[in-house]
């Protein structure tokens, strides 16, 4: 499939140099298009690239499609950068962004982003890809924390959408009462990110680089009061404890069982796409909040694109990325591929992606403008860590224990105990608050 | 290395008596030493004494950063820094821990198991000797990553048959549970290391001289007075050495838990210290801290390998 995309992406360049060649003469004597090359593993990206290529006639890219997560693209693009064989461009996630700068892998950007560009984008978006000052990637999207919700669920026991946590934890206990096999919604023992989205939301910074030094503490008043509260939800039966993505959770979602979750904007088409009878059933809603008079939302994923350091053609490939995160036709053929709920970090985008979507799924709701809205409230200054997708790991596996008596807090405890040894072995300047 | 396994001390000490004298050299013989001793020695070389050189080299040095590190790292000699990273964090010492969680569990159970096998193999009461031997042996045949693939399936909710008529049967076991893990996990390596091991312990079992049992039924003794206090000593060597082997693979444990990782979140990046090496070589790109840590697991194979020797030796001699 992806090969056949690279041939015809290949056999389009081919044509545009033959057209180049065949037309007035081209302003570059060296005679044809600068090609960069780009790792992708996002959805929809063959299509974003083919659109770029049509256009294009100065640069042509060349995309190598490559797996997802961080024992795909992430070691991969590690490794290449060791090997010196890097390509131009690459997609990050925002997690792991800042070991790709500490490693060196990516390019500082700062004086690239000149105040035109800044301006087109979110800055809570630019707030996450820029460390001590440097930009060291371009944010495409920004995916709110938003409340997923079973509305015929609600309708039918009588229960109100939760406004706020205190809301929400009354709601598990009336579903419950309501339909003892349901459960308001689950405890993600896979999803560090999504504790720290929901910590995020309530004031908490796990790493701070204040000062001109890392500083930890995941277990600050804003995340402790998080793990208190699932804690108790989960020690009192009031929610499911599964991995997200799970089997287990996944026939809850498909059996109306979980009438509730919490994940990144992006996730609409995900529901769409692994549940297809829900249509018509589910419905969004912001995230329930601590103090409605000072909303506030976390994040969960959200993806970046990075210069590497290898990259001979830096100009160039700013250029695809400012098209690629800015340019609406980029958007476009991003939807066009398949469905996808992403949330543009630039607010232009807002009404592509809005038309883009199918809202027939969410009953004709218009999520767009309530992720407008929620996006506006993700707070600035969050900072993931150095080696955050290896912190993660560690927290979910200590989450994974909350089953057997572990606590939400001993799982974050050990995050941070044992991220330590690694920022040291770097040479990091750390001080554990 | 079969050698060493299917002697028992009796052919050895018979091998002793009737060495050939060491002034009869034949011609050509020390060139046929060379080549025969040759391919081992290029592999050897090549596949342990160099990447172990380059892995004790790469252990001293570090991508070292200053301050917050951003866009400022180089490589720095960092001596026994990257050790000391590495024996003080407590992920790696964990995992050692599950290891010799794993180890206390699973050795016993193989050495006994096969050895008791091999015994009733070898009691004549067993029927079609060589045809149990092969259904013995045939799980061993099966690559690892594909055996446990298999028992991942058989093993994960949702999917697994045997846990579907269990659970009919009103049975409900978490296989992949926190109480349960570890025992999964021996489970895996039992099936492909009894019969392996049964076959050697049946072979070392062979060369028993039959004199002696004959000795030891005249004397009164009954199959199982003879299989445990004639056989079973007879083989001791080859049940170290199994032993042993079995110690140094266990260490090396990644396989099985790497693919259960899949279906439990209790198994982490760092479950195993081969694991942990990967972890920190591949996710945390760390060259230096996985160097070390190979190392240190090196150290403790080899330490371990020469205990267990001495204390086989010791146990030969006596």
């Amino acid at each position: 499939m992806s090969h056949r995309f690279r041939a015809l992406g290949c056999a389009v360049a081919a044509a545009t140099v033959l057209a180049a060649c065949a037309g007035p003469a081209p302003d570059d004597p060296g005679g044809g298009p600068t090609v960069i090359t780009f790792w992708s593993s996002l959805r929809g990206t063959q299509a974003v690239v083919d659109a770029f290529n049509a256009t294009h006639t100065d640069i042509q890219v060349d995309l190598d499609m490559t797996p997802s997560g961080a024992a795909g693209t992430n070691a991969k693009l590690t490794n290449a950068t060791r090997a010196g064989n890097a390509p131009d461009v690459a997609t990050a996630d925002y997690v792991s962004l800042p070991a790709f700068a500490i490693d060196g892998a990516f390019l500082d950007l700062t004086d690239r982003v000149d105040d035109g560009f800044r301006a087109k984008l979110l800055p809570q978006a630019w707030d996450q890809v820029t460390f001590d000052g440097h930009v060291y990637a371009v944010p495409i999207d920004i995916e709110p924390q938003v409340l997923f919700y079973r509305r015929d669920l609600f309708e039918q026991h009588g229960i109100a959408v939760p406004r706020t946590w205190a809301e929400f934890e009354q709601a598990a206990r009336d579903l419950k009462a309501a339909a003892p096999d349901t459960r308001l919604s689950t405890f993600f023992t896979s999803s560090a990110a999504h504790l720290a989205g929901l910590s995020m939301q309530v004031g908490g910074q796990w790493f701070s680089t204040a000062g001109g030094h890392w500083s930890l503490d995941f277990t600050d008043p804003g995340t402790m009061r998080v793990a208190e509260y699932w804690q108790r939800l989960v020690d009192e039966d009031l929610v499911n404890v599964a991995p997200i993505n799970s089997q287990q959770w996944q026939a809850g979602i498909n059996n109306g069982t979980i009438a509730t979750y919490v994940n990144g904007a992006w996730a609409a088409a995900a529901l769409m796409r692994s549940n297809p009878g829900g249509a018509g059933k589910w419905a969004v809603a912001p995230l329930p909040q601590w103090d409605p008079a000072r909303p506030a939302v976390g994040v969960t994923g959200g993806s970046v694109f990075g210069i590497t350091v290898d990259s001979e053609h830096p100009d160039e490939a700013m250029e695809f990325l400012r098209w690629m995160v800015t340019d609406p036709e980029a958007f476009e053929a991003r939807l066009s591929s398949g469905t996808s709920s992403m949330f543009p970090a630039a607010p232009d985008l807002i009404g592509v992606a809005d038309e883009g979507f199918d809202r027939s799924y969410f009953g004709g709701q218009d999520i767009y403008a309530l992720f407008r809205r929620e996006a506006a409230t993700v707070p600035e200054g969050w900072v993931w860590g150095p080696r955050m997708t290896a912190t993660n790991k560690i927290i979910e596996e200590g989450l994974a224990r909350v089953t057997y008596g572990d606590t939400v807090a001993e799982a974050l405890e050990r995050g941070q105990e044992e991220s330590l040894p690694d920022m040291r072995a770097l040479g990091l300047a750390v001080d554990e608050r | 290395m079969t050698a060493t396994i299917e002697t028992p001390p009796v052919a050895t000490q018979a091998a002793k008596q009737c060495r050939r004298p060491s002034e009869t050299r034949v011609p050509g013989q020390q060139r046929a030493v060379v080549v025969l001793l040759a391919p081992f020695a290029a592999l050897c070389l090549g596949v342990f004494v160099v990447p172990a050189a380059y892995a004790i080299y790469l252990s001293v040095f570090s991508q070292l950063h200053s301050g917050l590190g951003f866009g400022n790292g180089r490589t720095v000699f960092v001596g026994l820094h990257n050790f000391v990273v590495v024996l003080t964090d407590p992920s790696f010492l964990r995992s050692i821990g599950v290891t010799l969680a794993y180890i206390v569990l699973f050795i016993p159970i193989l050495v006994v198991g096969s050895l008791a096998f091999a015994l009733l193999l070898d009691s004549g009461l067993a029927r079609a000797r060589q045809f149990a031997q092969t259904a013995l042996f045939l799980p061993h045949a099966v690559p690892g990553i594909i055996a446990a693939i298999i028992w991942l399936y058989l093993y994960t909710p949702g999917i697994s048959p045997v846990l579907a008529l269990l659970y009919d049967l009103n049975i409900q076991v978490d296989l992949l549970g926190q109480t349960l893990l570890i025992p999964s996990m021996v489970n895996i390596a039992l099936w492909g290391g009894l019969g392996y091991n049964t076959v050697i312990f049946y072979t070392a079992l062979q060369a028993v001289p039959r004199e002696v049992m004959e000795a030891a039924a005249v004397d009164g003794a009954g199959a199982v007075r003879t299989a445990l206090r004639v056989k079973v000593p007879m083989v001791r060597a080859s049940v170290v050495t199994v032993g042993m082997f079995t110690l140094v693979g266990t260490l090396q444990l990644f396989t099985e838990p790497m693919l259960l990782a899949q279906s439990t979140p209790l198994i982490g990046n760092r479950f195993t210290p081969n694991m942990y090496i990967f972890d920190a070589a591949f996710n945390r790109s760390n060259y230096g801290l996985a160097s070390a840590a190979s190392v240190l697991l090196l150290v403790l194979c080899c330490l371990l390998s020469y205990a267990v020797a001495r204390y086989s030796s010791r146990g030969a001699r006596a």
